[in-house]
């Protein structure tokens, strides 16, 4: 016999009672992690897209707030606002290595929401690096074609010929790129020329991203960038940490009602065990007549509340994690957060893993403190003598 | 020359205080020998279950003393008394005092556990004790599927565990039909042949009997104190 063996046994005893407050544990902790599993999906979408920018700045209209910064990764529609008059200016500027415009829009393709992007062809293709799977590039600055992406022409299933209709107006789908594992796979491209006049937004840009010779430079070239053009300027650290920080404070609220839940579970253990230590408190007796000093009983009662945070936390870990899986989706399909429909798998790391078991079991072992202590606080004579 | 194994001296039990204060044993004495076997008689409510668990550190006395093998139990912490629960004393209930979700087996484990005997060596001999009260075939079923006098033999089991120094039963046989009470005190007459020091509490003359000395008890004090047969 031993510590363990006890335990295990006196926590099967009531199956039932066990799988309800197991299950109490287990849907909390499986929020708990589902969110969090999210957030840190999130975060590390947002920042890969910020390297997909391929940009040491970003100009973009003057007042423009953490929400549209966040669509610059995302691809989502923007407010058009910058002159390319503006865009000529800073390509002028100093260090300046190229100033790459975009103007995002959006179209409803069978039903469903496209992001439309005007570029510049050749800057773009510098810039990005993109690979054609399928057909062929822009053969000019204005022609009116379109090129997809990877993700885009695998969900419509189209491909060099097709035609896709933007306001009204065919257009040739002239190639596909390859996948490059951020927001261009989920987007169609278009010269800016063409965008500009489908739109009806001659002349003007979403924002731009800018490319500088000198890294050490990037600050002074800021500033000089801002005296020429009547534009604002974030660097793509700045951009990144704002947006992470709008995130974090989204996905911190949403952990933050998730642990309500995990504590309310906590109040599910507390009371499971003070009724177990109530009708035990006859067997409590024999034990401490059979020879059981306190600090076993103490023991046995707060390891068996520490199983039920194991056990919850083990269970929520799975349940949440494929939870992430499923909903992640749903719950991210906004112009917020769009950027994590883009990866599937969720994943723990090893710190989160840890921080979670150990809030679980923490908050466990915490619930069963009073229980074991009246478990001890009972006199062996009065536990046997009132059956 | 007669060893003492355990000496009450002078104790008295008052449960509650102030009004409600109720006056279990008063000023109560008496002396276990080594390989005694004593039976406690009285009236019900007089003290007998009191002065039991007093004698086995089960309850302390609100004054007097109570020695083992002259080791005054009033004096030890609440761990120490606890060890000697344990390792020098073995308790026997009227009724339900199995763990009812553990094995036979187990329920002696469990006592081994407590003496320091941990899984291994626990095994073998608590299969060794359930077969010396003859229920080894029975080792793995749990109290409820056992009759009440199996249960009363695997509680003497567990009580002999860890090779105590007394043997402290409230009304063994209280529950127990006639067929029953006959077989465990022949098992109790095979303990005091084998040297174990019994006390045990009853309300019957015949178990009573059975012992080579009893005491009778009345308003928590001793009335009676005689070798059976003399
Ligand atoms: N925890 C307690 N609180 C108050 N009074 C108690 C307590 N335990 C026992 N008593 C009282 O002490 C007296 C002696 O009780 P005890 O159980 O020792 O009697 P007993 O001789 O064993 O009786 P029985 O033959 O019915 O078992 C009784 O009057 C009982 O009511
Ligand atoms: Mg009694």
């Amino acid at each position: 016999m031993n510590l363990g063996k006890l335990v295990w046994r006196n926590l099967l005893r009531r199956k039932g009672r066990f799988a309800f407050t197991l299950g109490g544990v287990a849907v909390g902790m499986a929020a708990f992690v589902s969110l969090l599993t999210i957030g840190q999906g999130l975060d590390r979408e947002i920042k890969k897209q910020a390297q997909g920018l391929g940009a040491n700045l970003v100009v973009t209209p003057k007042g423009w707030c953490a929400y549209e910064q966040i669509s610059v990764l995302t691809g989502e529609q923007l407010p058009e606002a910058i002159p390319m008059s503006e865009i000529d200016k800073i390509m002028a500027v100093p260090g300046v290595k190229t100033a790459v415009p975009y103007l995002n829009e959006k179209t409803a393709f069978r039903n469903r929401p496209v992001p439309v992007i005007g570029i510049l062809p050749e800057e773009m293709r510098a810039l990005q690096k993109w690979q054609i799977a399928a057909g062929r590039y822009f053969k000019a600055a204005d022609e009116p074609a379109v090129v997809v992406g990877a993700a885009i022409a695998k969900q419509f299933q189209l491909k060099p010929g097709d035609s896709f209709t933007v306001r009204g107006h065919p257009l040739p789908i002239i190639g596909v790129l390859r996948e490059a594992g951020n927001k261009d796979d989920v987007a169609t491209f278009m010269p800016l020329p063409v965008v500009q006049k489908l739109y009806e937004v001659e002349g003007k840009v979403s924002f731009a991203a800018v490319q500088v010779d000198d890294l050490q430079q990037v600050d002074a070239v800021s500033l000089r960038i801002q005296e020429k053009a009547n534009v604002a300027v974030v660097t793509d650290k700045q951009l990144l940490s704002s947006i992470l920080s709008i995130v974090g404070m989204v996905s911190g609220a949403m952990q933050a009602v998730a642990a309500v839940g995990v504590l309310a579970a906590a109040f599910g253990i507390v009371n499971t065990l003070l009724t177990a230590v109530y009708e035990r408190r006859r067997e409590i007796g024999i034990m401490q007549a059979v020879g059981s000093t306190r600090r076993t009983l103490f023991a046995a009662f707060l390891l068996e509340s520490g199983l039920y945070g194991l056990l919850g936390g083990i269970l929520g870990v799975l349940v949440g994690m494929l939870g992430a899986y499923v909903l992640g989706p749903y719950l991210t399909d906004n112009a917020f957060t769009a950027s994590l429909r883009q990866s599937p798998v969720p994943s723990l790391d090893g710190a989160t893993l840890l921080l979670t078991f150990g809030l679980s079991i923490g908050l466990a072992l915490a619930a069963g403190l009073y229980p074991a202590w009246r478990a001890t606080k009972l006199s062996p004579v009065e536990a046997m003598r009132y059956v | 020359m007669s060893e003492t194994v355990i000496r009450v001296a002078n104790v008295s039990k008052v449960y509650g205080t102030g009004e409600a204060a109720a006056t279990a044993l008063s000023e109560i004495s008496l002396d276990v020998e080594r390989g005694s076997w004593v039976a406690v008689m009285g009236p019900s409510g007089h003290g007998k279950s009191t002065l039991l668990q007093i004698m086995g550190g089960l309850d302390r006395p609100t004054r007097g003393q109570v020695y083992l093998h002259g080791i005054e139990l009033t004096t030890l912490g609440s761990a120490q008394l606890a060890q000697t629960r344990a390792r020098a004393i073995g308790f026997v209930f009227q009724s339900f005092n199995l763990l009812p979700h553990l094995t036979a087996l187990e329920n002696i484990q469990l006592a081994l556990w407590f003496g320091g005997k941990g899984d291994e060596k626990g095994h073998a001999q608590a299969m060794a004790l359930l077969d010396s009260v003859g229920l080894a075939e029975k080792a793995h079923l749990c109290p409820g599927a056992l009759s009440g006098g199996q249960q009363q033999r695997v509680a003497v089991a567990r009580a002999l565990a860890n090779d105590p120094d007394i043997l402290l039963m409230d009304e063994p046989t209280g529950n127990l039909d006639s067929a029953a009470e006959a077989e465990l005190l022949a098992l109790l007459g095979r303990l005091h042949e084998q040297g174990r020091t019994i006390v045990m509490v009853t309300h019957n003359p015949a178990v009573a009997g059975r012992a080579r000395r009893v005491v009778r008890v009345r308003d928590g004090r001793i009335e009676g104190d005689r070798v059976n047969g003399s």
